[in-house]
């Protein structure tokens, strides 16, 4: 109710400010008009279309193509930071500076998107992306079956794991201009994704569940503790030529009356962890049997008719807690993170968010805790552009659990780090609808 | 005869196309509609919930001309139902045979707003369009239930005849009409203005979907003064207060008409939601 009364406020403000502003066109137009000056001309009629006939069917008939669906995403961003994040995901911005401030511009992503129905049997669908400019890769690449019985589904190629919410969706559905910490802590700095396949069964239910399993070749190297930020350590990616990685999810969803949501998930991963290279050659936990068992939560309060007031308001949280093995010269450890998000739409096309995570709850030998807290206004011009502010605290390396080995890895300086972006995101062509 | 259990399970876009199939379907058809009667179709949340009815359907109807696009294909694609998807039997895309009005004859950009790049897909109140609905229909029932084929045909007649005493019915209400400017909130009443013969001289969008701004609404408001148009349409899942600032400057009335079955608990089929739609154009012509 609070909400609904929050929304309504910002509505009526917004109708009284457009009174105002109406008042005044108003009146300078007859104002204008009395001074002989011309006044404003008609509304334009609506001069792109055809009004009536049967002329435009042959136009529908010559707009038939066989040619798959084809858009771009750009995210343009601006930002300062007093020094590179810990945790950077493989579309965060990358101002390029380490432990100094680093002020610019980066091309945070451009995507590359087809997809198209394959035959009676297959949807596929392509996602390009260039990272920060630094080179093109297959964010995605799949088909998705249509046909199977007993409600199975089939996708194969190269995907975005199922596991939790985020690592699913792509950057341009992101709240926030970064990606949560666990991210790159845990699922890897692209997320978990890679070649691989996944069978996926919607059971008979009164309500939505389903249940995913996935096997990917993910591939990752050691982390590098060279640079004057510690890499985080990936939970899968060793040995691929003998080792795929395992998922295992299953989504439930319960609708309450048509104005909430709740959407949520528990998760399972399974690897190998390609650990840590050492200054002195060699590595340390490499090979350590992984899993990561996560849980996630979206719930969500919009009227079924979001036009009568303009406001929704989103919750998301994930859980992330990660078991390595004992293993290369490190023993069995535990460690995790989370984050908690909340996202407002307070009048037509603003949101307001904050999100909070954490990262080394608990801190392992190889996870040191860090402490994120980000805000941000969004500003959704239409359909397909928005622009963004975004601000952000990072404290790291609040503590490591073994402290002897937290000394092998450099501790992040200076711990303290701000920073703020400006992010332009817009889409061209025909982009698919993305899921709730 | 009549069948005790339904043969068919239908699931509709929006509810005036489930009623449609359910005039044409009778007994032998269960139906369930997505979208909501007054919820804005082209925003539908595309919630996982919906999958599970899409899942059960024989038969999917929805309005087609991308209206939908926003939300129906991952529905379609998650729910798992073979018998739905597009280019199946279970796929009807009801704008097949439709006269389609707005069709831009111009390349489309997005500077446009958010157009609709096929036509304008707001085309189910005028009779002839909901007869070629109902045979759309019908015909795809025969085709997954031969065994119905007599009770869908006679089905349809007698819908066929019952729209035919309404339009005779409704002919006085669309001759006092005739001829009238109006304005309207979305550009989405074309075929309703087509078939009574009202002019539509603006829109509060300055583009579809796109919020207007004060330099838009007093040139609309002027070509609403200057035209004469005494009534404002609009939608009843948009905000009332631009519409109704809009509207008292430009001496006009605002009449927030339903657009779909159950917009209002008393429509329940599509000759009620036409009717409510005249006898609110009657009676403040």
């Amino acid at each position: 109710m609070i909400l609904l009364a929050l929304c309504l406020l910002a509505q009526s403000q917004a109708d009284q400010e457009l009174q105002k502003q109406l008042e005044k066109a108003i009146q300078a137009d007859q104002q204008q008009t009395q001074q002989g000056q011309p006044a404003n001309p008609p509304a334009p009629p609506a001069a792109v279309t055809g009004s009536t006939g049967t002329v435009p069917q042959t136009l529908m008939r010559g707009a038939q193509s066989l040619n798959p669906d084809i858009s771009a995403i750009l995210d343009a961003t601006m930002g300062w930071q007093r020094r590179a994040p810990q945790f950077l995901n493989g579309d965060d911005p990358n101002l390029h500076g380490d432990t100094a401030h680093a002020l610019g511009f980066t091309a945070q992503e451009v995507e590359v998107a087809a997809s198209a129905v394959v035959d009676p049997y297959f949807k596929g669908e392509v996602y390009l992306t260039i990272a920060n400019l630094s080179g093109l890769e297959v964010e995605e690449a799949f088909a998705t079956s249509t046909s199977l019985p007993w409600n199975l589904q089939v996708k194969a190629g190269s995907f975005r794991s199922a596991f939790g919410r985020q690592n699913g969706q792509h950057l341009h559905v992101q709240d926030f201009t970064r990606r949560p910490l666990i991210n790159a802590a845990f699922l890897g700095d692209d997320g978990l994704r890679g070649p691989g396949a996944q069978v996926s069964w919607l059971a008979p239910l009164p309500f939505f569940l389903t249940f995913y399993a996935e096997a990917l070749s993910v591939s990752n190297a050691p982390a590098s503790i060279d640079g004057p930020l510690p890499e985080p350590v990936k939970s899968f990616g060793a040995n691929v030529a003998q080792r795929p990685t395992l998922t295992a999810e299953a989504k439930f969803f319960l609708p309450f009356g048509e104005e909430w949501s709740l959407y949520g998930g528990l998760n399972f991963a399974s690897g190998e962890s390609p650990g840590l290279s050492v200054a002195s050659g060699g590595t340390m936990g490499a090979g350590r049997q992984t899993q990561l068992f996560g849980a996630d939560v979206y719930v969500k309060w919009k009227p079924a008719n979001v036009a009568q007031t303009y406001g929704s308001v989103a919750f998301q949280a994930e859980v992330v807690v990660r078991h390595l093995a004992a293993g290369d010269g490190l023993a069995d450890d535990w460690d995790g993170g989370a984050y908690g998000q909340a996202v407002v739409q307070f009048a037509r096309r603003w949101f307001v968010g904050a999100r909070g995570d954490l990262i080394g709850l608990p801190a392992s030998s190889v996870t040191a805790r860090t402490a994120r807290g980000a805000v941000d206004l969004t500003f959704q011009g239409s359909e397909f552009m928005r622009i963004r502010a975004y601000a952000e605290l990072e404290k790291g390396n609040i503590s490591f659990a073994d402290q002897s080995v937290g000394m092998l890895l450099p501790a992040v300086q200076p711990s303290w780090a701000p920073a703020l972006f400006f992010q332009l995101e817009i889409s061209i062509g025909a982009h698919g609808a993305h899921p709730f | 005869m009549i069948a005790l259990i339904a043969v068919l399970h239908v699931v509709s876009s929006i509810q005036t196309l489930g009623s449609l199939a359910k005039e044409v379907g009778g007994d032998r058809i269960e139906v369930e509609s997505l979208a909501k009667g007054y919820q804005d179709p082209h925003f539908v949340e595309a919630k996982p919930n919906l999958m599970l009815v899409l899942n059960r359907a024989d038969l999917l109807v929805y309005v087609g001309l991308e209206l939908e696009i926003g939300w129906l294909p991952p529905l379609v694609l998650g729910s798992r139902n073979p018998k739905i998807q597009v280019g199946e039997p279970g796929n009807l895309d009801c704008s097949q045979q439709i006269p389609v009005l707005d069709v831009p004859t111009v390349r489309v950009t997005r500077a446009m707003g958010d157009i609709h790049p096929l036509g304008n897909p707001h085309y189910w109140l005028p009779p002839q369009n909901a007869r070629i609905i109902a045979r759309e229909i019908e015909e795809r029932l025969v085709l997954l239930d031969p065994d119905g084929r007599a009770a869908y045909q006679k089905n349809l007649a007698a819908f066929e005849a019952r729209v035919a005493r309404k339009e005779k019915e409704w002919g006085g209400i669309a001759a006092k009409l005739r001829g009238m400017k109006i304005a309207t909130y979305h550009k989405s009443w074309t075929y309703l203005s087509q078939w009574l013969g009202m002019e539509e001289i603006g829109y509060v969008e300055p583009k579809p979907g796109i919020p207007p701004d004060p330099q838009h609404l007093v040139r609309l408001i002027a070509a609403m003064k200057e035209e004469g148009a005494r009534l404002l349409l609009m939608e009843n899942f948009y905000n009332k207060s631009v519409a109704s600032l809009v509207a008292e400057k430009a001496g006009a009335k605002l009449l927030v008409l339903p657009t779909d079955v159950r917009a209002e608990p008393s429509i329940t089929d599509w000759v009620t939601l036409v009717e409510a739609v005249l006898k609110q154009l009657a009676a403040a012509a």
